[in-house]
């Protein structure tokens, strides 16, 4: 691995970093990719432990012939029935509440599966229609002689048999399924704006060798995530904010900075050094002061907090222009200071063109810092129509406790996207951004 | 006017916005916390000054305690490896080999992640049924497990009793194609530019490595059966028992999750050392190879003196972002299990914006500054004999 020398590396040598790089990278890679594959695969596969790592990454999508058609299905629970046991699938003939029943049209599944919409739950919990399937098993009893169901309220109804499933249905070492219709737009947690749907879907109890796996049907996670997290709200706001602190922390900056490099006055060296030494407060300790401070002047629950002090100038960045400063050719200053140049105008139109390069890095880091922010806005805003996409993201998770994986990744794929994008469009910029912090010491 | 006073002017009008800057969200936050922390705020009144008495309720606060014991936990564990796994992927980065610029944005990539989104991925990855770590967990002890029990009986490992079965004796040909590849005997049928010995050599390193896995394997089994039962599938983040087992004060499983989560940002450190490192002169290296160091040797004696002031700079700021540690802990776990990853920001946060105890929560910031301010102070003197300043 030696670095420096001119003979070559040895192969076996490259071949040891190169393994170790691929593996290490893996750790810094995957969960990246996992993120995008979850984002990709339908709610019931993200509920699931994964059979194997290839499932764990790819959605798989079932398919399965019910009553002569087939339809894309999901896996919804696996079925355990010991020898001479039988479930019935039956069509009561009178209606009767939801809640008499139980699993998987019983309100369990229903709070479970929440596939379901909420327009659609209701519409269960009204009333199970005599033309509904029901799963009769060891709660909902079917007595096949007499031709009733018992329910778990204790009401006896009659009942059709449609199918009777035994454990004889399953070949030796496959496990029985309740598989049921799926469509793309079964990804909602929660109705938002479903319009009414049809509540009766397709569904049957089948063994794995009658659940084939086919084409898969892509969800549409990524349209209801962004709903979700209002994201055309949440990042209006985020670029507002990140324009301000941007524009600000560039622009007094540079002019505090010039000031430094290149201005005489007394107590400037003094003022400088106090200056690096306000990097190592941390922001937890002045965080309350300045909250008092923001809320005696009814600053709080706007926007202002989040910026108006970057207008002021950045203490770190005033400190990384001011060493840029000082390395330019100092002939071009006093050049322009006898040709009558106000110091303003120097500023303008001679230091700011050669510093381009660290000028827009200080815009990068400004950006980046906004855009990924989450404690200031977290104190600072309250109102859900200012969140910035960080605190809306939160919430989204927060509110379900972090159940719907699969829209949570897409959401937060669209979050992270741009600055990847980014990225890729100022890969110069960044990398030497990373080199120049790390120069300070 | 004159040109003295203009210029002076001049000078403090430019800096005037960060003077004002200084003043209103540094100096006055700073000193008024100060003041704070000696007071108690009733709701919808100014401060009343109470003397010490916020700081004698915090030397008896157990929730403090553990919210301060769970960061320097944090720190002691994470900035250390932190570096540590950093400089060896710079070292990594900088050797000469292809595709060295995808590597370095593989590597840097989850740098650019949003906190939140870090917070709520890993969240996704620790869970501890369907997530991503736990999946690849019991792949590899499955394989690992597989080849122990090869060699070893695992059950009976645990017991202590005839844990040693004849057929662990087969490690041992791991020994020969190293006694072939170096030692006396290599020495006598190999001829010096013999091309065998290299992959002879190679092989040797490899049945060495495979059969340390195993012998590593049963010695886990056979000590900490209970840590290896657990590792296959850990409940990560809602797991409050320390890992491992038998260590006092070691980090709970949560507190771990937290940990490997905060490595996967290392990236940045990597590359920040990897412009250091190529900064070095190659003269230094040529210099040092004459002199006869090898590869390692010329690491110790010269890269990491070379850098040691980055290093530094690193340490100091990860100091200073531990104790700043919020959004991860505040997100994932809410500082559960039973506030075993409560961090000392958070407690801030809580007892400011929650409890609305203001003069208490400055009290915690003036104890955080002090020791953020100690632990500096700490580090610089340490690496006084160690940092070395170039010239330039």
């Amino acid at each position: 691995m030696s670095s420096v020398g001119e003979k070559k590396t040895p192969w076996h040598l490259r071949t040891v970093v190169h393994l170790v790089l691929i593996v290490g990278g893996l750790f810094f890679i995957l969960p990246l990719v996992w993120m995008i594959a979850t984002s990709l695969k339908p709610l019931d596969q993200t509920l699931m432990r994964p059979e194997s790592l290839t499932t764990a990454f790819f959605a798989t999508g079932y398919h399965a012939t019910i009553n002569g058609t087939e339809y894309p299905v999901t896996r919804d629970r696996p079925v355990e029935l010991g020898k001479g046991e039988s479930l019935y699938i039956v069509t009561p003939a009178k209606a009767f509440a939801a809640g008499e029943l139980t699993l998987p049209f019983g309100p369990d599944m229903w709070k479970k599966s929440v596939s379901f919409t909420d327009e659609e739950r209701r519409q269960m919990d009204a009333n199970v229609t005599p033309t509904m399937h029901v799963l009769a098993d060891e709660n909902n009893r079917y007595d096949p002689a007499a031709g009733t169901l018992s329910l778990r309220s204790g009401r006896v109804v009659r009942a059709d048999l449609v199918r009777r499933v035994t454990a004889a249905e399953a070949p030796p070492g496959e496990t029985l399924y309740v598989v049921r219709e799926w469509r793309p737009e079964d990804t909602d947690t929660k109705g938002v704006s479903s319009p009414f749907v049809k509540v009766e879907r397709a569904w049957d109890i089948l063994p794995d060798s009658r659940i084939r796996t086919g084409p898969k049907v892509i969800p549409n996670n990524y349209p209801v995530a962004l709903r979700r997290v209002h994201f055309t709200r949440s990042l209006g706001n985020t670029l507002l904010l990140c324009l301000m602190t941007v524009c600000g922390t560039v622009i007094a900056s540079v002019v505090v900075a010039y000031g430094f490099a290149y201005l005489e006055f007394p107590g400037r060296k003094a003022l400088f050094a106090l200056t690096l030494a306000t990097i190592m407060v941390p922001f937890v300790v002045t965080m309350i002061p300045v909250y008092l401070m923001y809320r005696s002047l009814g600053w709080v629950g706007t926007f202002k907090p989040l910026w108006v002090a970057t207008w002021f100038g950045n203490a770190f960045f005033i400190f990384l222009l001011r060493q840029f400063f000082l390395g330019l050719p100092k002939d071009l200053l006093d050049a322009a200071r006898i040709d009558g140049c106000t110091e303003l105008e120097i500023l303008w139109n001679v230091i700011v063109p050669l510093s381009r390069p660290v000028i827009a890095m200080v815009a990068l880091f400004t950006f980046l810092g906004t855009w990924k922010d989450f404690l200031g806005p977290l104190i600072y805003l309250n109102h859900e129509k200012q969140f910035t996409l960080s605190l809306s993201l939160q919430a989204f998770a927060s509110e379900h406790g972090g159940t719907p994986w699969h829209l949570l990744m897409a959401a937060s794929t669209v979050f992270s996207l741009p600055l990847i994008i980014l990225f890729f469009f100022a890969m110069k910029t960044f990398m030497r951004s990373v080199a120049t912090t790390g120069l300070k010491g | 006017m004159t040109g003295n006073l203009r210029k002076n002017l001049t000078g403090y009008g430019f800096v005037l916005p960060w003077l004002m800057g200084l003043t209103f969200f540094i100096a006055y936050p700073f000193f008024a916390a100060g003041y704070f922390s000696f007071c108690d705020f009733p709701p919808m009144k100014g401060p009343m000054f109470i003397g010490g008495d916020n700081y004698v309720e915090l030397l008896s606060d157990p929730i403090f305690h553990r919210t301060l014991g769970v960061t320097t936990m944090f720190a002691a564990v994470a900035i250390p490896l932190g570096v540590l796994l950093a400089m060896s992927l710079a070292l990594f980065l900088n050797a000469k080999i292809h595709g060295q610029a995808i590597y370095r944005v593989v590597f840097y990539l989850p740098h650019l992640v949003p906190t939140v989104v870090v917070a709520v991925l890993w969240m996704w990855i620790f869970n501890p049924e369907a997530g991503l770590l736990n999946l690849v967990l019991r792949y590899l002890f499955a394989v690992a497990d597989g080849w122990t029990g090869l060699f070893f009986d695992i059950d009976r490992l645990a017991g202590g009793t005839g844990s040693l079965t004849p057929r662990a004796g087969l490690l041992l040909l791991a020994l020969v194609p190293a006694l072939l590849a170096w030692g006396p005997l290599a020495r006598k049928i190999h001829r010096p530019e013999s091309r065998a010995r290299p992959v002879l050599a190679t092989v040797a390193v490899v049945a060495i490595v495979l059969a340390a896995l195993a012998i590593v394997g049963a010695l886990l089994y056979r000590f900490a059966p209970g840590d290896m039962k657990k590792i296959h599938s850990p409940g990560w983040l809602t797991d409050g028992d320390p890992f491992p087992a038998g260590v006092p004060f070691a980090p709970s499983w949560a507190l771990w999750g937290i940990i490997i989560m905060s490595m996967w940002g290392i990236g940045q450190m990597a590359v920040i050392y990897l412009a250091k490192l190529q900064d070095v002169p190659v003269e230094l290296y040529e210099a040092a190879e004459i002199d006869g160091a090898g590869w390692w040797r010329k690491t110790i004696s010269v890269t990491i003196p070379m850098i040691s002031p980055v290093i530094l700079f690193n340490v100091v700021m990860s100091i200073i972002g531990a104790f700043q540690v919020f959004a991860a802990p505040y997100i994932m776990t809410q500082g559960g299990p039973e506030n075993k990853t409560r961090f000392v920001a958070m407690f801030v946060y809580d007892q400011a914006f929650q409890y609305h105890r203001v003069g208490y929560a400055s009290a915690v910031a003036a104890v955080l500054f002090l020791i953020i301010v100690a632990l500096t102070l700490v580090a610089f003197r340490l690496s006084k004999r160690h940092v070395h300043y170039s010239a330039r």
